[in-house]
């Protein structure tokens, strides 16, 4: 539900539908209020014209029959009453029902007869009491809105019209004339629903068509982010469809020619970077066969030294024992372009990591001894099998330990395995020179020496630790150092045990508690 | 005296590794091209030959191909990449061993040469047993019933070595030192094909090895023997 809301809220087309779709409803709702006011407004004017016209005519009417009525007995006097009254009433409850009620004005003594009468449904009190005093007050037509209740308080809305009517030997009386409004309201209430539905259906209706126009707009924006996304995952050869000639087509184009742009840089840089490579390792392959070559004469030379005086002697000895560098160096750098390359593999086998530090460890006893320190390895099992490229594994190893009895300063170096069902870890800790921390990030950047006034013990070649990381990273695992200057460094590799998977968890805390 | 065909083109390189061998005691054939290795090869069979991957005329692993069809002669590849395929092309071409230039040692490649020529075993007298094949240590023969089986020497040196323990699983570490005499070794893609190439010979059905048997994650040993 959020993260639909969250899609809604951020997309362009809800935000235009909703503002659209607001705005037009309060114009709708203003003018629609506007031309109902207006139209219930003529509605009740026409009705109020028409009631006063027929009003008018009744009491007109009345007057005229009572006046022809003069000097007639009592009981003709009545039926002439009760004959206009009934002619202008109709009885019943229908819409365009009316009712009058004919009573004499109070305060009149020389009243010879009581003339009073009222339609079937009307009650004393339903003529209010302020508005018969207006009309008594009053010599033309009066009239009010009210309303009043059949039996059974079913209550209708009325206008009630009145005037004074002169009765022979009767005094001054009072006709009011009750028309229902049933039908004007009726009206009234078409009219209104009629707007509502109007402008429901014509906000409706905008909205649908402001969603039909935005996606026009929206839809070759989204295509292009959407084609932009694919552009950074990778795949250069996405491209824009322009099919039209307007504002979306030149933002098209615009894409495309920065795409073409950045595929040409692409291609390039990948090209001198393949050439590059090429060359590295052209280059490694081409001095193998003079070195092998260079290799044996000095073995030659090296093996008749004792018959040279000591200074031919000596240069033969720096003879071999730079070729061994120099060789060193090709070795690393032809594997450094496999890794740049990308065509380094993985071999898989399965072997025994405590057995493999053990001899890393014992093969190395010597050059420890010579650097005055000395390797003690603490393991948490007599075996730990894993699989993974055997020839790799050790490389990490014999470089962690070099690189460790290089920096050990003379203090003995503690080698630990730990495992887990999933992943082994290797921590190489030294309690040498150390390593500014903010340097560490920089250990396994090739060539790089944290002293550069420091020879380098062992003649190492500056890339095994590059080495290293690769190696580790090949497998999925993670190659990672730690150190303070005085204190050591300490280097931690966790592999995943099986070929393929990746590392679960540390299983060897990086920064040492002592 | 012994003789070694080594097949370089660089010459400096050949004639170093003719100075090194000649050294050691061993004579030398020189051969710049690989279109002209069968033409010596039949005149003046070598003992061993040192043979480079990167040859003008045919290159080293047709070269290896075409010896292998007509001797049994060991053939160690000298190959300038260390790279897993070129070393399998190699071995599956019917080369014994490899070495990658640049030797580590010079005096390494006299000690992969020496023992390649070496009769191993000497001290076995009389016959092994594996599976349904005898093995004439001293003859020299592998014998499935009156038939004689043709191996080289390196595969007949891995058979006697699982032959003569039978019971024994050896890990691929022990069959490196065993058979091709390295220490400390962890290439273990030498094993593997020659154990193949083995199999491809002895095995009645190659697939489902009875003679040489895998044991998962650690080696090989020796199949039960069966009385025919």
């Amino acid at each position: 539900m959020q993260r639909v809301g969250f899609r809604l809220g951020s997309s362009l087309a809800f935000r235009v539908i909703v503002s659209t779709v607001l705005l037009s409803l309060s114009v709708v709702w203003l003018t629609g209020s506007a031309l109902n006011n207006q139209l219930s407004k003529g509605v009740k004017q026409v009705n109020l014209d028409s009631a006063i016209i027929e009003a008018r005519s009744t009491f007109f009417n009345t007057q005229y029959r009572l006046a022809l009525a003069q000097g007639l007995p009592e009981s003709d006097v009545r039926r002439v009453i009760i004959d206009v009254i009934t002619s202008a009433t109709s009885i019943g409850r229908s819409e365009n029902a009316r009712q009058i009620a004919f009573l004499e004005t109070p305060g009149q003594t020389d009243a010879k007869f009581n003339y009073e009468i009222k339609s079937e449904f009307l009650k004393v009190d339903s003529v209010p009491e302020n508005f018969k005093i207006k009309v008594r007050k009053s010599s033309d037509i009066k009239w009010i809105y009210s309303s009043f209740a059949y039996p059974g308080n079913v209550s209708t809305p009325v206008i009630i019209l009145a005037d004074k009517v002169e009765v022979p030997n009767a005094g001054q009386y009072e006709m009011y004339f009750f028309i229902s409004l049933a039908n004007q309201n009726k009206t009234l209430e078409l009219i209104r629903s009629s707007l509502l539905l109007t402008g429901f259906a014509l906000v409706l209706l905008i909205g649908l068509i402001t969603w039909l126009v935005v996606r026009q707009v929206v839809r070759p924006v989204r295509e292009a982010a959407r084609i932009a996304t694919e552009f950074t995952s990778g795949d250069f050869r996405q491209r824009m469809d322009v099919h039209t000639r307007d504002e979306i087509s030149t933002l098209g184009n615009a894409f495309n020619e920065m795409a073409e742009s950045l595929e040409k840089q692409i291609a390039r840089l990948e090209n001198l970077s393949r050439v590059q490579q090429r060359f590295v390792s052209d280059v490694s392959h081409e001095l193998r066969t003079p070195l092998t070559t260079l290799r044996m004469a000095s073995e030659i030379i090296h093996g008749a030294r004792q018959s040279f005086d000591p200074n031919v002697s000596r240069s033969a000895e720096l003879l071999v024992a730079q070729l061994d560098r120099f060789e060193r160096l090709l070795e690393d750098l032809l594997e450094i372009s496999r890794f740049d390359a990308e065509v380094a593999v993985l071999e898989g086998v399965d072997f025994d990591i405590v057995s493999l530090a053990k001899r890393c460890i014992e093969d190395l006893t010597l050059v420890a001894a010579e650097n005055s320190t000395s390797m003690l390895l603490i393991v948490s099992d007599e075996t730990i099998m894993l699989n993974a490229d055997i020839r790799r594994v050790e490389r990490i190893l014999r470089n962690l330990l070099t690189n460790a009895i290089d920096h050990a300063d003379g203090k003995p170096i503690e080698v630990t395995i730990a495992h887990t069902e999933h992943d082994v870890a290797v921590g190489v800790r030294d309690y040498g020179i150390g390593i500014e921390p903010h340097l560490l990030s920089r250990v396994f950047d090739r060539f790089w020496r944290a002293d550069p006034s420091r020879a380098r013990v062992r003649g190492g070649t500056g890339l095994g630790l590059s080495i290293a990381l690769e190696d580790a990273r090949l497998h999925n695992g993670e190659l990672e150092a730690w150190g303070r200057p005085k204190y050591g460094a300490h280097f931690v590799l966790t592999l995943p045990r099986r070929e393929g998977s990746s590392i679960e968890a540390r299983l060897i805390t990086l920064k040492p508690t002592t | 005296m012994t003789l070694v065909m080594v097949v370089d083109d660089d010459q400096d390189l050949a004639e170093m590794l003719s100075i090194v061998l000649n050294g050691a005691g061993i004579d030398v054939d020189l051969v710049g091209r690989g279109d002209e290795v069968l033409e010596v090869f039949r005149n003046h069979p070598p003992d061993l030959v040192l043979l480079d991957v990167m040859l003008p005329g045919i290159d080293g692993v047709e070269v290896c191909k075409l010896i292998r069809a007509e001797s049994m002669v060991p053939i160690i590849m000298l190959t300038a990449k260390g790279d897993t395929h070129d070393v399998v092309l190699g071995l599956e071409a019917g080369a014994d061993d490899y070495m990658v230039k640049p030797f580590r040692h010079p005096s390494e490649l006299i000690a992969r040469i020496k023992t390649r020529l070496r009769r191993t075993n000497s001290d076995i007298a009389g016959l092994l047993a594996i599976s349904d094949l005898s093995i004439d240590v001293q003859a020299h023969h592998v014998l499935r019933g009156k038939k004689v089986i043709s191996l080289t020497r390196l595969e007949f040196d891995l058979l006697v070595a699982l032959a003569k323990e039978p019971g024994r699983v050896f890990t691929r570490d022990a069959l490196l030192s065993e058979v091709w005499g390295y220490r400390h070794s962890t290439d273990t893609r030498l094993v593997n094909v020659h154990v193949q190439r083995l199999r491809s010979k002895i095995e009645h059905d190659p697939e489902n090895p009875e003679i040489v048997v895998t044991v998962r994650g650690v080696g090989y040993k020796a199949g039960a023997l069966v009385h025919s």
